[in-house]
């Protein structure tokens, strides 16, 4: 039993470090995922840094600290969607239908391309912050903070892997994976990325209490900022874990799925 | 019919334009990311900062009637580079080699492809105007306003592809399909996206101020933002702007393409 659990924890890490090494092979892979959430958290700070004048907007150390955390959302969808379209080009390419053929427990497979998903998501957290703080950001809430709000962030990415790898597995296609691109930003304008929830439009604001992202940004502007009346980091955890464990679910019955009908 | 070649330029220039067209129904999704993406920007972001409208200095009391032009130039935009994308696809398979040595002038081989995306354009920018009047976006200019919008999305759509195809004839691989997207989320973005330059803090306030996209944003707006009304005064800016960028990244492609040739 333990030597199973081994065994599978080695093919976890194993195909988790190939999906960070051919992220990092692939220089164009990263740009998105590194560049445009900075490149967003820079226009948005300052392109609308003047609604810190509204009325109802709290009292934050900083703004950029305060939009930071829409950041990190954003580079938690932008990992997940990476995990899934490199989980279908290698069904494309037919590496995939080799793993199938190896003697591992299918949870392996999709476990070891989240692991990948959850290495980018770490790196990248730790680089979005790091670059915010540089330019201006402050966290009241420390490192601690910092480092819980990459937590949530992080295992955000790994829920939205987990479904982009279920799509992926049931259409193996590069090309609509490529294509729900925008879908993908549903996620993020449907939540209080970047504005206090309080302060979306009454549409938005009912909705927004739907979607599970709504509180892991909230939780982590609370950890960030140090202010639990931003939002409750208990809550966002719970938000990030569930999804997490619901679309890791989904990604293993679609890979069921796939190799009953292969 | 041209001095240097012995093909006539309409028909050419009319076979590359149904060709660039064939993309919309052979590639599967290809208009997808470019009306869906402005669709979802257009509706998360007035939810996200609708209430900036309220703020000192806004133009318009509809923060939705301020975005939408922004969303028709940033359909309009993908679509151009979509066309630079294409054409590094085409250098790639070797296809546009086979053109290279045809006795065609050089000019019709890009006509065909940017008279492609402009007409690809009108998809994205018919349906964000559609909407966005649906949802309680208001139509300040009239039919002047919308022939205003639809210049500044054509026009600009024509500066997406010239930059397109400009990288796709220096760096001749799809891998550059980022930067061309890049080029256009640069444009776009660095300029008066969100908030008009009066409210602009920061490095954003002086980069918009020279940014010729903010003049052609002003363009568009004439069709939506009461603050903003139809005018030669909000007219002869974007059209000089839309003029300087189309024959600077015109003369950018064209260079490239006589490299390429040699």
């Amino acid at each position: 039993m333990i030597a199973a659990a081994a065994r599978e924890s080695r093919v976890v890490g194993a195909l988790g470090r190939r999906a960070l090494t051919l992220q990092f092979r692939r220089a164009q892979l990263l740009m998105p995922t590194f560049v445009l959430p900075l490149f967003l958290l820079a226009v948005i700070a300052s392109g609308t840094s003047a609604g810190r004048d509204l009325r109802d907007f709290p009292e934050v150390s900083s703004y950029l600290g305060f939009v930071v955390a829409g950041t990190l959302l954003q580079g938690a969808l932008l990992a997940g969607l990476t995990a899934g379209i490199a989980m279908a080009s290698d069904i494309e390419g037919g590496f995939f239908d080799r793993l199938l053929a190896a003697p591992v427990r299918r949870t392996s497979l999709v476990l070891g391309r989240l692991a990948g998903t959850l290495g980018l998501a770490v790196l990248q957290m730790a680089w979005f912050l790091t670059v915010a703080l540089i330019f201006g950001a402050s966290y009241p809430g420390g490192v601690l903070g910092a480092v819980g709000a990459a937590i949530l962030a992080a295992l955000t990415a790994v829920g939205i892997g987990g479904l982009a790898i279920a799509i992926a597995i049931r259409t193996g296609s590069m090309n609509l994976m490529q294509s729900i691109f925008p879908f993908v930003f549903v996620l993020l304008f449907t939540a209080p990325a970047f504005f206090p929830r309080d302060l979306l439009t009454p549409t938005l604001h009912d909705i927004a209490a739907y979607n599970p992202l709504t509180y892991v940004v909230e939780g982590a502007r609370g950890l960030l900022q140090d202010d639990a009346s931003l939002g409750d980091p208990w809550l966002g955890l719970a938000a990030a874990v569930g999804l997490a464990a619901f679309a890791t679910g989904l990604a293993v019955l679609a890979l069921r799925d796939r190799a009953r009908r292969t | 019919m041209s001095s240097r070649t012995n093909s006539p330029a309409g028909p050419v220039a009319w076979a590359f334009w149904i060709r660039s067209l064939g993309e919309v129904t052979r590639v599967r999704g290809a208009l997808v990311g470019t009306s869906i993406a402005p669709l979802v920007f257009l509706l998360g972001t007035s939810g996200q900062f609708g209430r900036l409208s309220g703020l000192p200095g806004f133009p318009t009391d509809s923060y939705l009637s301020w975005i939408i032009p922004l969303c028709c130039l940033q359909g309009a935009g993908f679509a151009g580079a979509a066309a630079g994308a294409n054409l590094a696809r085409d250098i790639e398979q070797g296809w546009f080699d086979r053109l290279l040595v045809a006795p065609v002038a050089r000019p019709l081989l890009i006509l065909g492809p940017v008279l492609g995306a402009i007409t690809r354009a009108m998809v994205p920018v018919t349906l964000v105007l559609v909407v966005g009047l649906l949802i309680g976006g208001e139509l300040t200019g009239g039919p002047l306003g919308i022939l205003a919008l639809y210049v500044a999305s054509v026009g600009f759509c024509t500066v997406a592809a010239m930059w397109g195809i400009a990288m796709a004839v220096i760096f001749r691989t799809q891998q550059a399909g980022p930067l061309m997207q890049m080029g256009v989320f640069l444009g776009v973005f660095l300029s008066t996206a969100y908030t008009p330059q009066l409210l602009l803090k920061g490095w954003l306030e002086d980069v918009a101020r020279f940014n010729p996209v903010s003049h052609v944003l002003e363009l568009g707006r004439q069709a939506t933002v009461s603050g903003i009304d139809v005018s030669l005064a909000h007219t002869w800016p974007g059209l000089v702007a839309l003029a300087g960028m189309i024959a600077f990244f015109g003369a950018l492609a064209m260079v490239g393409l006589r490299r390429m040739g040699r």
